[in-house]
């Protein structure tokens, strides 16, 4: 929707420009008419419409429960898989998609359900996170074979929620989670969607960050930080190479190696209390205020990077994180003024400094800019 | 995209066919352990009994539920891995632990069997419990008062005994099979 919005009004400053003709502008409008954009109103209200109705049956089933035998009970949890996967053939053999990638959400949400309650029903124990596994493994299946979308993304945050979970049960790290997420990454790829990647890309980042807190001593974060600077080298130096191979990627690979790094640093400076010494200690301080300077200044080089290829996910996270920075340094340091006060005046030379050397780079590669500036 | 495009009905209705094999997998595995399960009789850790069966489960806890940490032998437990527990038939009836492995036991004694265990939590690590118990759960520890049972359970366990049927499989796996009061098995497992 902002993306239609901005377009006409580049169309109008264009045109009374004389850049672009009036048939050019209406050739544009039309194309875009007929393009479909995202889910669209309909499909969210089906999909919820979908979730609403796993939960009528759900609790339907929960309510009448105890009034019924075993068979009784696996019978219409049955039924009701298979009414809606029949539901989603019905809507895909009239050509009503979002309607049948809302049944099949119902159908993942039933299988999800239905593992519940037999495990209940049986006095089944065991891990729990299993249970978890077994009901992301089904959501891929329907994902894979329905070729849905909003499937693949219940798949996600399934495989997201079962490694979390294994996780805080067994304090350790959890490979497992690489083969499962391998499989949603290629299902994603396989749809060619394109939010199934980002989908993929961030659940891999939920699992990447903590990760420090995990291996060797559980506070190398350090691990992480490295992680997210070779992905952003990746997307940044390497972006030609890149794109060149798997697709137009870069930008994204750049975002995503920037979060990771950046909340790794996070992690580092103001969350874990034992990974770097104490702000007490003064030479916690003063490695607390290194860390600082170099998060800034990566930021700085990130927003940079950012602007140079029109990165606008990047530049996002970068000023977000820039400010978090100032605002969680300026809230951990205080009560010690002289060190804040430190921290910013080395911050503000920075940031000049920066600042001269970008707009020096700036004035060589387009020796114009300054005189129309 | 490698694969040939299936037929929308037929793509779903594979989907549909495997969750629901995994569903009856769920209940045929559960039945085979329950069928073909070797039968042990657990004491239940006595609790109050008048509470017993009033709530919709009960969580049922047994002497063989804490294993002292001296009976770890070989590499401890990490995490939240399964391990094993090897029990032993006492005289009087009942079972004590004799052992606890990461790995599954090749040779047990003739009175002895091995049931597959997690912790609540995480295993204690060596610097955290070197003496000590940890507390255990073979799965055999919530149980679903079936409707209508409650009150005759709980009338029959006043002063009693209270003991379980367990059926445990060759790798370990237990299931309730039934509540024994005083002796008598008095509830069993309904399978379908």
């Amino acid at each position: 929707m902002l993306y239609r919005l901005r377009l006409e009004r580049d169309l109008k400053r264009w045109q009374d420009k004389g850049l672009l003709t009036e048939a050019a502008a209406a050739a544009i409008r039309a194309d875009l008419a007929s393009t479909h954009w995202g889910i669209g109103a309909a499909g969210a209200f089906a999909i919820l419409g979908a979730v609403l109705f796993g939960f009528a049956v759900m609790s339907f089933v929960a309510a009448n429960w105890e009034g019924m035998s075993k068979l009784l009970r696996i019978v219409l949890l049955l039924a009701t898989l298979w009414a809606c996967y029949g539901g989603a053939t019905f809507f895909f053999g009239r050509n009503l998609d979002r309607f049948g990638h809302a049944a099949v959400l119902g159908g993942i949400a039933v299988f999800g359900g239905s593992i519940m309650l037999i495990a209940q029903m049986y006095h089944m124990e065991g891990n729990p996170p299993d249970a978890v596994l077994l009901w992301t493994l089904g959501a891929l299946v329907a994902a894979y074979l329905a070729r849905s979308g909003p499937a693949l993304a219940a798949a996600f945050v399934l495989m997201t929620v079962w490694s979390v979970y294994e996780r805080n049960l067994s304090d350790g790290l959890d490979l497992g989670f690489l083969p499962v997420w391998a499989i949603g990454a290629f299902c994603a790829y396989a749809l060619s969607w394109r939010p199934g990647l980002h989908l993929a890309a961030i659940s891999l980042l939920v699992w990447i960050v903590p990760l420090g807190g995990l291996v060797l001593d559980q506070h190398a974060h350090w691990i992480v930080v490295l992680i997210g600077l070779a992905v952003g080298l990746a997307g940044s130096l390497g972006a030609k190479e890149l794109d060149r191979v798997v697709g137009p990627v870069s930008g994204a690979v750049f975002a995503y190696g920037l979060a990771i790094t950046i909340a790794a640093l996070f992690i580092l400076q103001f969350i874990d209390d034992r990974a770097i010494p104490q702000t007490r200690d003064p030479n916690g301080m003063l490695v607390l205020v290194l860390l600082a300077v170099l998060t800034l200044a990566l930021l700085l080089a990130a927003m940079a990077w950012g602007i140079h290829t029109d990165n606008n996910g990047a530049m996002w996270i970068a000023y977000a994180a820039f400010a978090a920075e100032i605002f969680t340094l300026y809230a951990k340091t205080f009560g010690n003024l002289l060190n804040t006060s430190l921290f910013f005046l080395m911050a503000a030379i920075i940031v000049s400094g920066l600042a001269w050397l970008a707009l020096r780079l700036h004035k060589r590669s387009h020796p114009l800019a300054g005189a129309v500036a | 995209m490698t694969l040939p495009r299936l037929k929308p009905w037929i793509a779903l209705a594979v989907v549909a066919a495997l969750q629901t094999a995994v569903l009856a997998w769920m209940i045929i595995d559960r039945t085979i352990l329950i069928k073909t399960g070797k039968e042990i009789v657990l004491p239940v850790r006595p609790v109050d009994p008048r509470d017993l069966f009033r709530g919709q489960y009960v969580r049922l806890g047994y002497d063989v539920s804490s294993v002292p940490l001296r009976l770890v032998e070989g590499p401890r437990p990490v995490g939240n891995a399964a391990f094993y527990v090897t029990l032993e038939a006492q005289e009087g009836g009942g079972y004590v632990p004799v052992r606890l492995t990461a790995s599954r036991p090749r040779e047990t004694g003739p009175k002895q069997i091995v049931l597959k265990a997690r912790t609540f939590f995480r295993f204690p690590t060596a610097e955290q419990n070197s003496s000590g118990t940890v507390q255990v759960r073979y799965g055999i520890e919530s149980y679903f008062v079936p409707e209508g049972e409650g009150p005759r359970l709980e009338e029959l366990a006043r002063d009693k005994k209270l003991a379980v049927l367990v059926a445990v499989d060759a790798k370990g796996n237990a299931a309730l099979k039934g509540i024994v009061i005083d002796g008598k098995l008095q509830y069993s497992e309904q399978l379908l």
